[in-house]
């Protein structure tokens, strides 16, 4: 039995460590490469640390290009899509889960369609959507679509975030006379802060790593977002792996940070509700 | 009289959101939809063609290499993501060391954005000093540098192994959830009664959370299918095709040919299968979320 339980400790250690190698090394070499000179990226035998820590890379990144142009775009976008999704999907969420009414499961079945289809089906009707109102090319025309990426999964979070404070909550304050918008706006809300602030960090990096939409309807430099000075960088089959890393690594590290905040909501976020 | 109400101040709430979607989403798509019956070129007026595009797509012998390539990537990627997704759910489910950081640590390529994560391998398969060629040089497992993204297999092979990196800790997150609201007692009275790990595994742990698991793949077999971003950033559906999938054909089609309407003929050919699953999903997790 003793015996059994250490052979079983050492297959379990033995297994997270390939998990974690796995998962790790490619983000361990982003960071190595970011911080090497050219000169030692080019070595036909690379470098598992920086030998001279140089951070030349992210020098050229700031001043030689247009990044910090793509940030702040980035950084617009996805903080106005955010914070407009949220409070349209606190209304719905809102109802939802809290009202009786007719066509109630028609309507959460259509978000939660609007949630799974695919960017891939959707990029084309949006892309002639934008155009046609000469909004291509610009952030606004980010603006406008995100949102159909956003809404719908915030408004399926929020529904399961609704759900778990308990009606008789509500009840109680509506035999003290608070009424229905009171209720929602004074108890409800303030209640689900935390998943409401979740679910605004989620949408905030759904929007920050978009590529396909942003492809599509922005060719212009000046309005190109974090993703498209990213793949920018590549010029032909020339990569210049020290910017394009460090500019990976400014590119994560928002979301990260977010997410270490946030991992608890995670799973539930993931599941759309399906693990309870 | 109260459910009127009620109705009137649902409505009235959702209204926002209603109004956008269908504006922004279901207009915008059933227009697409008509859209591929006509020759619609960027830039110029559309003719009504009728079937013409979807006749073209279904008699082209790249279109079913494509819809071919799709179900491989899928399948592959999907049943990759689903066992390491599963192996690494039980290993966080121990009694380890450290978990929480372990489990956010495992965590970390599903948050980064797919674009950073592609190139960043990319640049792991590089054949000039490209750190994967250099480490099974090293080990004697290679004795030249491969071109990691140079034949079709290969290529296809690549594509998969970064859609897998980014899509385990999905699968695992997911699984993990399910495996944790397991009892721990029935564990423990199956092992007194003698129940080996394998025997656990098949008999307890598995069925308890298959419903999770499914939920779980189903989803990522319809991200999986639509994948665009790995393959186009990767490869460009290239060499030779070799890794064209229907999301990076009908972007070629769209943008780069400029004939909106077959492309979006590829899309809605896509769109039967895709239905399939969503409703799958959506019939799921609306009675575990009613």
């Amino acid at each position: 039995m003793e015996k059994n339980a250490i052979g079983k400790q050492i297959v379990v250690y033995a297994t997270l460590a390939v998990l974690l190698v796995f998962a790790l090394f490619p983000l361990y070499w982003m960071f190595n490469t970011s911080f090497k000179s050219n000169g030692e990226i080019y070595n036909m035998t690379p470098t598992f640390w920086p030998k001279d820590f140089t951070a030349i890379a992210y020098e050229k990144l700031l001043t030689e290009k247009n990044f910090l142009v793509n940030i702040k775009n980035s950084l617009v976008v996805s903080l106005i899509v955010a914070f407009v999704s949220i409070i349209v999907s606190m209304l719905a969420a809102y109802a939802i889960s809290k009202l009786r009414f007719r066509g109630r499961k028609l309507i959460s079945r259509g978000i939660l369609y609007a949630y799974l289809m695919p960017r891939a089906v959707l990029f084309i009707p949006l892309y002639m959507l934008v155009s046609s109102i000469g909004l291509n090319n610009s952030i606004y025309g980010l603006m406008l679509i995100y949102p159909t990426i956003t809404i719908p999964y915030a408004t399926w979070m929020l529904i399961s975030y609704f759900k778990s404070i308990p009606a008789e909550i509500e009840e109680a304050a509506m035999i003290d006379g608070c009424s229905r918008a009171r209720t929602m706006l004074s108890i409800i809300f303030p209640l689900a802060a935390p998943g409401i602030a979740a679910t605004f960090i989620f949408a905030f990096t759904l929007c920050w790593s978009e590529y396909l939409y942003a492809l599509v309807v922005v060719t212009k430099g000046a309005d190109k977002t974090i993703t498209l000075g990213l793949s920018d960088m590549i010029v032909g089959d020339v990569f210049a792996w020290g910017p394009l890393m460090g500019g990976s690594i400014i590119a994560s590290i928002p979301v990260i940070i977010m997410y270490l905040f946030t991992s608890k909501y995670m799973v539930s976020g993931m599941t759309v509700g399906g693990v309870k | 009289m109260k459910t009127n109400m009620n109705n009137r101040l649902a409505y009235g709430l959702m209204s926002p959101m209603l109004i956008y979607l269908i504006a922004i989403m279901v207009l915008p798509f059933g227009w697409a939809v008509y859209l591929s019956f006509t020759n619609k070129v960027v830039g110029a007026p559309a003719v009504f063609t009728g079937l013409n595009n979807y006749i073209d797509l279904l008699q082209d012998s790249l279109f079913w290499k494509t819809v071919w390539n799709t179900l491989l990537f899928t399948a592959v990627a999907v049943i990759f993501k689903t066992v390491f997704g599963m192996v690494m759910a039980l290993v966080l489910n121990e009694n380890i060391v450290f978990r929480n950081v372990f489990r956010v640590l495992l965590f970390l390529p599903w948050t980064i954005p797919t674009i950073v994560s592609v190139f960043t391998w990319q640049w792991i398969y590089s054949d000039v000093g490209g750190v994967l060629n250099f480490l099974l040089l090293k080990a004697h497992l290679i004795s030249e540098p491969v071109g990691w993204l140079a034949t079709p297999a290969l290529a296809m092979f690549s594509v998969i192994l970064v859609n897998v990196w980014r899509g385990i800790p999905f699968m695992g997150i997911a699984i993990l959830a399910g495996l944790q609201t397991l009892p721990k007692e029935m564990y423990e009275a199956a092992m007194l009664d003698g129940a080996g790990a394998v025997k656990r595994f098949i008999y307890m742990t598995l069925p308890s959370v298959k419903e999770v698991t499914v939920l779980a793949a189903v989803m990522t077999t319809i991200w999986t299918l639509n994948d665009f971003e790995i393959i186009w950033l990767l490869t460009r559906g290239g060499p030779s095709n070799g890794t064209q999938v229907v999301s990076t054909l009908s972007y070629t089609i769209g943008f780069l040919n400029l004939s909106l309407g077959k492309a979006i003929a590829i899309a809605v050919l896509t769109m039967p299968p895709l239905i399939m699953l969503i409703n799958f999903v959506t019939k799921r997790s609306l009675s575990s979320n009613d």
